[in-house]
Parts: C-alpha cells; structure tokens; sequence
C-alpha cells in the first residue's frame, strides 16, 4: 500500500488518481466530523463535498512540512463548518428525523441508532468551544493528537487536557441521558 | 514527578484503539483503575456512537461525481489556459492514432451500431470514442460548436431515456457527462460570438475596409471615424462644412450607411434633407452619392466602390450570428428537455432516490451557472481589452457608430493624442 505521504505528494503534482485514493481514504470521516457540527444532513453533504472540492483547487500550494494531509483536510472543513455557522441566522437543533444512522438493520435497531447519534450531538454541542473541537477532532474525526494539535495550533499537551476534559463531560452527558 | 492522568488516559486510549484490551491497559495503572475504565469506556462509547453516522451510498456516489467533475473541469482549464502548440500536435496525433485503431479495431457495423448506443449499454465507450474522432476533426469553430451542440443534444437524449427507466446511477453519471457537455459547448459558441463580435450591426464589418481606402486620404484623417466616413471626410477636408451638417442630421444618423446621406444632403438643399429619413439606408448612399459626384470631391467615388464590399461580410456575419443563435436554442431545448425528463423520475422515484434525482437537476442547472458567470467574464475581460486597445490606438472608431454626436473637427484632434 502506497504511505499517503506518496500518494500527497503525487496529488500537488498533478495527479488526479493519487488525489481520489486520499478522497477516498478521508471521505467518511470529514463526513462524520461536519455531521456533528451541522444541524442536518443535507448540510453536511453539501459541506463535505465542498470541502473536497477546495481541497482539490489547493491541492497545488499544500506543503507536507506545514501539517499533515489529514489535519489540513479537517482544517478546511473546521473553517468551512464555522463559515457555514456564521451564516446561519438562529441556531436550530436537528431533528429526530433528520438523525443519520442508516442501516439495512430492523427499524428498531436503526431508531435506537439514531437516537444515539442524536444524543452525542447533543452533548457535544453543550461542551465549551475548545473540548468540542478536540473531542470531534480526536473521536469522530480520529485524527492523532499531534495532528489534533496541529490542526488546532495548540500544543500537545494542552490537547490531552482538553480531550480528557471533554471526554469527561461527554461521560456524564451522555450518562445523564441514558439513566434518565 | 506522577504522570498526568489525562497523558495516561490518552496512551490507554492510543493503546486499545492499536488492539490492546481493556484490561490489559487498565493494569498497567492500577493505581488509575477507577479513574481511567469509566473515562476509556466512555470514549469507546463516543466512538461506537460516531460509527453509526456514515454517508449514504447515493451521497457517496453523488460527491464521487462531482468531484470527477471537478477534476474534469480543472484538467480542461489548464488544456485550454495554455495550449502549447507541442500539445496541439501530441493531440493531433493521439486522436489520428485513435481514429486508425478504431477503423482497425472495429468494423464499420460495430461503430454503427454503437452510434445508437445508450450508457448502460456496452457499446457506449465505443460511441464516445467516436465522437471525439469526429470532434477532433472539426476545422473551423461554427463546425466544433455545431459538433459540441449535436453532442450535447445526444447527451441530453441520453439521460433522458436513462430517467425514463428510472436508472439512478446511470442518469447520474450522465448528467455529470451533459453539464460538461454544455458547459463544452456554450464555450465553442462563445468562441464562436468572439471571432464575429459581440455587435451585429454594421459598425463591426466594415472596420477591416478601414485601411483600403487609407492610401489616397490624408493619413490624418483615416482613424477618424468609420468606413464611410473616412470617405466623406476626405470629402470634406474643409473641416467647416461638416460642423453645419451635424448639427442638423444628428438623430437620424446613427449608422454608417446614413452617414454618407447626411453629408450629402448639406450641400444642395434643404429639401433633400426630407427625404433621407424616409428612403431606405441602403439605397440612398448609392443614389445621393451620383448625383453629387459633381458637387463633391473625387474621393467620395471609392465609398460607392466600396459599400458592396461590406455587404457580403454583414450577411456572412449575420448567417454566423443566425448559426449562433439556432445553436444556443437548441442547447436550451436539450437542457429543459433533460431537465424535465429528471423532475418526472424524481416524481416517480422512491422517496431514498428523491434527493440523487434532485442533485442531477442540480447539476445542470448549476452548471450552466457557472459556465455563464464563467463567459460573462470572459467577455467583461475582451470587452475590456478591446476597449483598451481602442483607447490607445483607434480611438475615434469607438464613438464612430455617433458620429454626429461629436464634430469631425473635435475627433480628429483627438485621434493622434
């Protein structure tokens, strides 16, 4: 299997092949990282093609030495999601209906799924800015935490806290709701 | 020094996400046992419950598209932005070599048969390699936009027969193939408005006549104003009769062909002056100019020489803005063909499929969105150059359809400035 190093340095030069196998090898988890952070589904599909898309009209300037491909991908959909934020006049919660967990499952398998998906937005929406970004970017989005740090422009340590923080209240949310 | 208990919580995480067990962690730090299982568990848990967020297939396929698209689209660009004429000729080549192979390959049947080929059929490739041939061997641009507009149509044809069957994937992928062919050929019709000018009117044609008649005239006076005007000006190189002129006959002479009446007229009488605005535009300067042969210098005899000569350039550019105009029709009729075609299958998809359907009506529309922007660019961009080029070296032609807005005595000063 080709490092993605490799198949990076392929795409900033042209090649469109070692660009797909980089799509293909992210395209689920930029997917996932948007979902949480958006109100819907349609939403996150549309962010998440375009964040693809300006990655391959910057694919030409990338630089390796500056920060990994992963953390650049999740630094265009990061600053994507908040444009996108920015635009939305009132915030509004996703439905029910809108949850996302599809699954050829029995229905009850696939409502309980949802009803899962939709508590971990929940609770991921009522952590303070900074745990969220690093509890999205290391558990949804299963970045490493140097890359979290680099993507985030913080230090490593500071970003183990923050995890460790975050994943505290996660806990306890998510706890909260599953016994009440 | 103790470890921070968020660094051991996150080498325990690193850890069972490599394959290590629960237990295994856990017993490394026994002294954090309590502390760190709930924390592990619950990060486990996020994950299981982030797993279950996953793209939908059609979405999947959808983005896979569009970003083929993209990749299409940028390929062209740096095709088109810089076409060395090194690459012209691999091109040329390459495509010559295509067309021998398929004459070998295939026999005459196959291509023929393929010709009515549809995407989900297994002579289509063979289709599409046909046509490139025959757009490769396209010479002028009315034959390319023509070509790109037949394509466009069976594109369009397609993709409609596709949603008709209710073929999702198929559709898909060719309304991806028909926005690139549309957005191809409103390029080639584009290319096709620029070589005639974006003007049709008369003031366009006869700029190329412009140095013809140079030769006897004053070179002063040759930039001045257009074709047949540089032939009344010679005319009236006592740049005072002309000053008298204009101010009578400003509204009526708005094109060239009038401009000869209006100078005309002045000489004789008033009376003549009634007459112009009902006669035609065309007539007039062939019969004013014999009778006034006379009257007026020698130099007005190359303006009846050389007014036939415009006349088969404005209908060879009417028939290519007539050509344009057909083209840019049928491109819409295939695109609200196509389009309507795809809102009956999205009516008659399932309610899963709705929103693919709802993407391919997208996709035409926003391609076609971006391809205009894209041209009115490119034409705010040559207008611009044009507009430029004119200021510095042709300055007087830009005003030149109004002449009689300004006196001839003001252009030509301002003609060597």
């Amino acid at each position: 299997m080709l490092s993605e190093e490799y198949l990076v340095q392929q795409a900033v030069n042209g090649d469109q092949a070692a660009f797909t196998q980089l799509y293909n090898q992210n395209f689920d988890r930029i997917h996932r990282y948007i979902y949480v952070k958006v109100r819907s589904q349609a939403e996150a599909e549309d962010l998440t093609q375009d964040v693809f898309i300006k990655a391959l009209e910057s694919i030409g300037s990338y630089k390796w030495r500056d920060l990994p491909f992963a953390a650049w991908l999740f630094k265009i959909a990061h600053n994507r999601v908040i444009d996108h934020i920015r635009k939305q006049s009132k915030e509004k919660r996703a439905s029910l209906d809108e949850a996302y967990a599809r699954s050829m499952e029995d229905p009850i398998q696939m409502t309980e799924r949802n009803f899962e998906v939709y508590q971990l937005k929940e609770a991921l929406e009522r952590l303070p800015g900074a745990q969220r970004e690093v509890a999205t970017l290391r558990f949804i989005g299963q970045l490493s935490i140097t890359e979290v740090a680099r993507t985030l422009g913080k230090s490593e340590g500071t970003v183990k806290a923050l995890q460790f923080n975050a994943t505290a209240s996660l806990r306890k949310a998510l706890q909260g709701r599953f016994d009440g | 020094m103790a470890r921070k208990l968020d660094d051991i919580f996150n080498e325990c995480y690193e850890r069972m996400r490599s394959g290590e067990s629960l237990m295994s962690c856990l017993a490394r730090y026994p002294e954090h046992r309590a502390e760190l299982e709930p924390m592990l568990l619950a990060a486990f848990d996020i994950g299981r419950r982030a797993s279950y967020i996953q793209p939908r297939p059609e979405f999947k396929h959808w983005a896979q598209v569009r970003l083929e698209g993209a990749q299409y689209y940028a390929r062209q660009q740096r095709q088109t932005v810089t076409p060395s004429q090194s690459s012209w000729w691999r091109q040329g080549w390459a495509v010559a070599a295509t067309a021998v192979i398929i004459l070998l390959v295939t026999t005459s049947s196959t291509v023929a048969a393929s010709s009515n080929a549809m995407p989900d059929q297994t002579l289509y490739p063979i289709k599409l390699a046909t046509e490139e041939v025959r757009l490769a061997l396209a010479v002028t641009d009315t034959q390319k936009a023509q070509i790109h507009t037949q394509l466009a149509e069976t594109r369009a044809a397609e993709l409609e027969a596709m949603a008709n069957q209710g073929k999702t994937e198929h559709a898909a992928i060719t309304a991806a193939r028909l926005a690139k062919q549309l957005e191809l050929a409103n390029a080639a019709i584009a290319n096709l408005e620029s070589t005639t000018g974006t003007t049709p009117t008369t003031t366009a044609t006869p700029e190329p006549t412009i140095p013809e008649p140079s030769p006897p005239t004053p070179p002063e006076e040759v930039p001045a104003v257009q074709p047949p005007t540089t032939e009344e000006q010679p005319t009236a190189t006592t740049t005072e009769e002309q000053p008298t002129t204009t101010t009578t006959e400003q509204p009526t002479a708005t094109t060239t062909e009038e401009q000869p009446t209006t100078t005309t007229t002045e000489q004789p009488t008033a009376t003549t002056t009634e007459e112009q605005p009902t006669t035609t535009t065309t007539e007039q300067p062939t019969a004013t100019t014999t009778e006034e042969q006379p009257t007026t210098t020698t130099t007005e005899q190359p303006s009846t020489t050389e007014e036939p000569q415009t006349t088969p350039a404005a209908t060879k550019h009417d028939k290519r803005a007539a050509e344009r105009e057909r083209l840019k029709k049928l491109l819409e009729e295939s695109k609200s063909k196509s389009q309507v075609a795809l809102e009956n299958a999205k009516e008659n998809a399932s309610q899963e499929t709705k929103a693919d359907w709802q993407r391919a009506i997208d996709k035409i529309k926003d391609k076609n969105k971006e391809k205009q922007d894209t041209r009115d660019w490119n034409y705010w961009y040559k207008d611009k150059g044009r507009d430029e080029n004119k200021s510095q070296s042709d300055n007087t032609t830009g005003s030149g359809g109004t002449p009689t807005n300004v006196s001839p005595s003001q252009n030509q000063p301002s003609t060597p400035k």
